[in-house]
This record gives C-alpha cells, structure tokens and sequence, in this order.
C-alpha cells in the first residue's frame, strides 16, 4: 500500500448567504495517496471545488467557513495550524492548479517571474541565478519549447495550453506531495486537454506526487485517476477505485453520470439513438428533500428514499466500494 | 517598435491637434465673442475712440492672421501683453505659476500617496465595519461644499487657533509655509474622498481576478500579493487618473487662490476673466489645452511601461 499523505475526515464548509446558510460540502471523507490520483467527480455545485479550496485554506472567508472536519496532512491537521505555517505549506508542499489558465496568471508579470516568486518564497537557500535556471528547467520539464526565451515572456503571449503548462510548472517546482487541480483541462482544446493529462500523469510518475483530480468529465477520470469519489449535493455518493466504478457503479447517479458518456455507438445513431441524460435538476442547496438527495432525478426512488429514515449513509457495499443509496443497484 | 520612436510619433501626432485646440480658442475669441472695447470703453464711448481702441489692441486684423497669432504663441509661448497691466503675459504666467504650484504640487502628491495607502488599507479588509467606515466618511467629505472646509478653515483654524495665516501670500521658504498650508490641507481633503472610492473600486475589481487566487495558493502573503500583484495591475488605472489631473495643478485652482489671496494662476485667470483681458484668457486657454494633450501623451506612454500587453503599435 502506498504512502497516506492527506486525508479529509468528515469535512463541512458552510456558506453565509442573504437568503441563509448553505452547507456547500457535508461531511466528506477520502484519502490521499503518495504517487497516486484520487477523482473527485460531480456536477457544478458539488462541492467538489469548495473541498479542494478548503485544503488550501483558501475559502472566502466570510462568507464561506469550515464547519467541521479534520484535513490532516501528514498526520496534521492543517485547520488547526496558524496562518504562517499554512502558507509555508501552501504551494510548496500541497500545490494547485485551476480551470481558468487565461486568468490565473498575473498579467503584468512574466511567467519566469511567476514561478520564480514560488521558490523565492519556499525555496530560500537558492540564489537569483539558480531560480531563473530552476524556472527554465520546469518549463522545459512540462514541455515548452524554447523555454530560455519563453521565461521571459508574458502570459499574454502564450497560448491557453502553453499557460497551463505554465501554471503546471509553477505548481511543481517545489516538487509537492500533493498537487490539486481544479479541472485543469476544461477551458482548454480536446487535443491540448489529451497534452495536459498527459503530462501530468507523466510528471506523476517522475515526481510521485499524489493529485486530486477534480473534474465534471468522466472521460478524464477513467484515463488518470486511481479512486474516484463521485459528489452529490456536498456529498459523496459513491466512492470506489476506478475500474469498478465504472464496471459496476452502484449509486444510480454514478450509473447515470455513466451512461450519458457519448460513444460511438449512442452518438450514431445505434441501437440507443439518443444519448441518455439524467433528468431533472440538481435540487438547489437551499432547498434540499428530507430523506435522499437524488430523488427527484431517480428511476429507482422509493417510499423510503423520501425520507421517514433519514438520509442514506455511506456504507461500505463490497471491498474497497462505497455507496451512499438505501437501494444500491446490483 | 522601440520606445523612443513611439514617443517621437505621439509627438507628431500632437501637433494637429493643438492646431485644431487653436482653431476653437479663435473662435470663442476672434468671431463669436462680444466686441471687448465695448465693456471696456463703457457705454458712452465715440465710434473714434472704439475703433482707436480696436487698432490698438490689433482687433482690426484680418481673422487668419489672429488665427495664425494664437498657432504662433502655442508654440513660442509668446502671448504678447495684458490689456490691463501691459505686462508681457508669458512674465506674469512664470510669476505665477509658483505660487499656484507651491500649493497644488504638494497637495496633489500627500493626496495621491494618502488616497492609495488608504484604499489599499481598506481593500485589504474590504467587507469589514472598518471598510464601511472608510467609505461612509468619504461620502460624507465628498457631500460637504467646498466652501464649508474655506471658511471653517480661515474662521476657525486660522482666525481663532492661530494655526495658520488666514490669506495672503509671501515668498521664499519657510516665510510660505503658514500661508499654503491651510489651503494644501483643504485640497487634500476635496481630493480624499473621491480618489479613495475610486482606487479601492479599482483594487477591488483586481483583488477577485483568478490570478490573486493563484498568488494565494503559491504561499505569498497578503500584504505581499496587494503590494505586488494587486498594486502593479491596478496602476494602469491609478496612472490615468492620477497623470490627467496634473495640468490642473499647473493651472491652479481658481477658487482657492481667490479665497487665500494667493497671487497665483488660478486668481490671475479670474482676473482677467472679469477685466476682459482677452490676451490672458487666450494664454492660458492655449497653455491648458497644450498641458492636457501632453499628458495625455505621457500617460499613454507610461501604459507601455506597466502593461506588457500594450502593444507600440
């Protein structure tokens, strides 16, 4: 068994709103592995950002808090730790890379300066001279042509790919235990997208970093991580590692999320025709049903989904497999 | 392109343009204006003495050359002599502009370097009482006439405390020093409460932009990422404000100097607004227009300087 380096236990975040107090995550748990990826996977207000902010401490806080929970890297818990130490761990040993590659670059600075300001910052023992050779070095490491030149250039001249590679760059030079990315390749070309999680996945294996993978497209899951959890509503619905998720999903959303993956089979018109779709909507999270999230949009709901016992826990349904549903499919 | 040769055709480009500055201050003057003799002969001036009088003051010249007249001085800065006083005008603008900018320099620096470091302040803990506090007394400085700090100011702090002269003007350093100080007190406070609400809008507008989130993740603190980052991308708005508003310095404020009797530009123009000493009026008209498009010019040179996406061309 690999190396544990992070795990999230029970995790709440709440957010203060004029219209009330939403729990955006609630009561999340997984782990995270040495040189391994862990998926976390749902739609758009999941959750799954907010989890992945809440380990950097970079919720906005207000409106946003951590309710609850334990995020113990390496044993401890960095909720506890004062804000200093935080940002000593901040970039140099839990790493991020977000969505938006076009914005998540300051503007007005070169992107050898970018990655420079991180080993300034956690690497001091290096001299001007080694951080320009070091940027130059990680830049050709994530595979930027002319990366002497390139150092000296701003991210306005890059392309969307080339600025994510930077972002990647940056993200490792202090070579972290974990790098989280924050859907690293939705804003970007199918063709740069297949790069990207290469390279990462590449990296991966150089560096043995372990990556939080967080992503509303299966496709991406199923080519890089190891475990999937998959969110619903501030929860995990069903978590598992990635071959049988797909094999054998057991929540009727996974199922869902599954099945409404095009292939070439629905997408020409085969025996399916059209590609299936989970109906219904995402309940709001002000608003959420007493009893199973996922009623309204499940052809499998009962008298007992709606709520007499409570919400469905997450509840181990085979080895190493768990699922959050009174009535797991076979 | 390199910067120099940018600079040189920005340049270039200026000189239509104070042409076509000229050709509207020879309009206001030379073909729609009232005939000046006539206020200032008085009503029961001969024809004789109107049309001596016209001859004198060159009035009888054809149009193209008072147009030509006004383009020559732009660029000589010869503007002839007052009407009133008979003093070269380019001598009283020299004499001055001193005092004008004995206050004005001063005010417009503190209030620049006091206006940033507040809304930096403040942006730092935007949302909170003291956020709020912040911008409730700019408001509220903003809503208070101007003559309300003029006057408080000389009744109060200058008749009663002491603290200062309550008007009038002395050269030479530090004889100066009681008479402007007043009066660079009231600028800053005009400019306070305005210039905070729009640099912290614009530190603001930056302190959400992805990149501070990315700066955050890397580990930097957060003085360090508003006095970095935050701060470098904010200049492109802060310069615009901040150079545009520098001919005005030169220029004076008319209302200041009137009050605290500072024989600067700014009274020398109301002067010669109520005297009809049209040479004046045109001089600094001219002199205003040449100053705004000159900074114009600068400010967009200082664009390519803080923002590498400018492109020279």
């Amino acid at each position: 068994m690999a190396e544990k380096i992070l795990e999230v236990k029970d995790l709440v975040v709440e957010f203060r709103t004029d219209r009330g107090t939403i729990t955006a995550v609630n009561g999340v748990n997984f782990e995270v592995f040495k040189g391994q990826t862990l998926g976390i996977v749902g739609e758009s207000g999941s959750g799954k950002s907010v989890t992945a902010l809440s380990i950097m401490r970079l919720i906005p806080n207000p409106p946003g808090r951590v309710a609850g929970g334990e995020i113990l890297y390496r044993g401890q818990n960095v909720l506890d730790i004062p804000l200093d130490e935080m940002r000593s761990i901040r970039g140099n040993k839990i790493a991020m890379i977000f969505q938006e590659p076009m914005t998540s670059l300051n503007p007005v600075f070169t992107v050898g300066n970018q990655i420079e300001e991180v080993l300034e910052l956690h690497q001091k023992e290096l001299s001007k001279q080694q951080r320009t050779e070091k940027a130059i070095e990680m830049l050709k490491l994530v595979g930027i042509p002319s990366p002497e030149k390139r150092v000296h250039e701003y991210p306005h001249q890059l392309s969307g790919g080339m600025r994510q590679r930077v972002m990647i760059a940056m993200s490792l030079a202090c070579e972290p235990d974990i790098l989280i990315a924050d859907e690293p390749t939705t804003a970007l070309d199918v063709t740069i997208q297949a790069q990207i999680l290469e390279l990462m996945k590449k990296l991966q294996t150089e560096m043995g970093m372990g990556i939080i993978m967080i992503t509303h497209d299966l496709g991406v899951v199923a080519e890089t991580c190891d475990d999937v959890a998959v969110m619903y509503c501030g929860q995990i619905v069903e978590q598992s590692d990635v071959k049988t998720l797909f094999g054998h999903p057991r929540h009727p959303y996974t199922k869902g999320l599954i099945e409404s993956i095009p292939s070439f089979d629905s997408t020409t018109g085969g025996a399916k025709g059209r590609l299936p779709t989970i109906e219904g909507m995402v309940p709001s999270l002000f608003d959420l049903p007493s009893g199973c999230n996922f009623q309204n949009r499940c052809a499998h709901v009962t008298e007992k989904c709606r709520g007499p016992h409570g919400e469905p826990k997450l509840e181990p349904v085979s080895k190493g497999q768990m699922v959050r549903c009174f009535h797991p499919l076979s | 392109m390199s910067l120099t040769s940018y600079v040189l055709r920005r340049l270039f480009y200026v000189i239509p343009v104070i042409l076509g500055v000229c050709f509207l201050i020879f309009i206001i003057f030379s073909v729609v204006s009232p005939d000046p003799t006539i206020s200032m002969l008085g009503k029961h001036a001969t024809k004789a003495q109107v049309l001596e009088l016209r001859e004198a003051l060159g009035l009888n010249k054809p149009l193209y050359i008072q147009y030509f007249d006004i383009v020559k001085s732009a660029f000589t800065f010869d503007f002839g002599r007052s009407w009133s006083t008979k003093q070269e005008i380019f001598e009283m603008i020299k004499q001055g502009a001193i005092p004008s900018m004995t206050i004005t320099f001063p005010a417009f620096f503190l209030s620049v370097l006091l206006s940033v470091s507040i809304s930096l302040f403040v942006a730092f803990y935007r949302g909170t009482f003291l956020d709020k506090g912040v911008v409730f007394v700019c408001v509220a400085l903003m809503s208070i006439s101007s003559l309300v700090y003029i006057l408080v100011g000389q009744w109060f702090f200058a008749f009663k405390l002491g603290l200062f002269e309550i008007s009038g003007y002395e050269e030479g350093f530090p004889d100066v020093v009681p008479y402007v100080l007043l009066p660079i007190i009231i600028i800053i406070i005009l400019s306070v409460g305005p210039d905070v609400r729009f640099y912290r809008t614009v530190m603001l507008d930056e302190i959400y932009q992805d990149y501070v989130r990315t700066a955050r993740s890397k580990g930097l603190s957060e003085r360090k990422i508003m006095f970095k980052h935050v701060l470098k991308n904010a200049m492109v708005s802060i310069i615009t404000y901040v150079v545009l508003r520098i001919p005005f310095l030169i220029l004076g404020s008319l209302l200041i100097e009137s009050f605290f009797g500072i024989p600067g530009l700014g009274g020398m123009t109301l002067k010669a607004v109520n005297s009809s000493d049209f040479p004046v009026i045109k001089a600094m008209a001219v002199l205003s227009g040449i100053a705004t498009i000159l900074f114009n010019v600068i400010t967009d040179v200082l664009y390519v300087v803080v923002d590498p996406r400018v492109k020279l061309n």
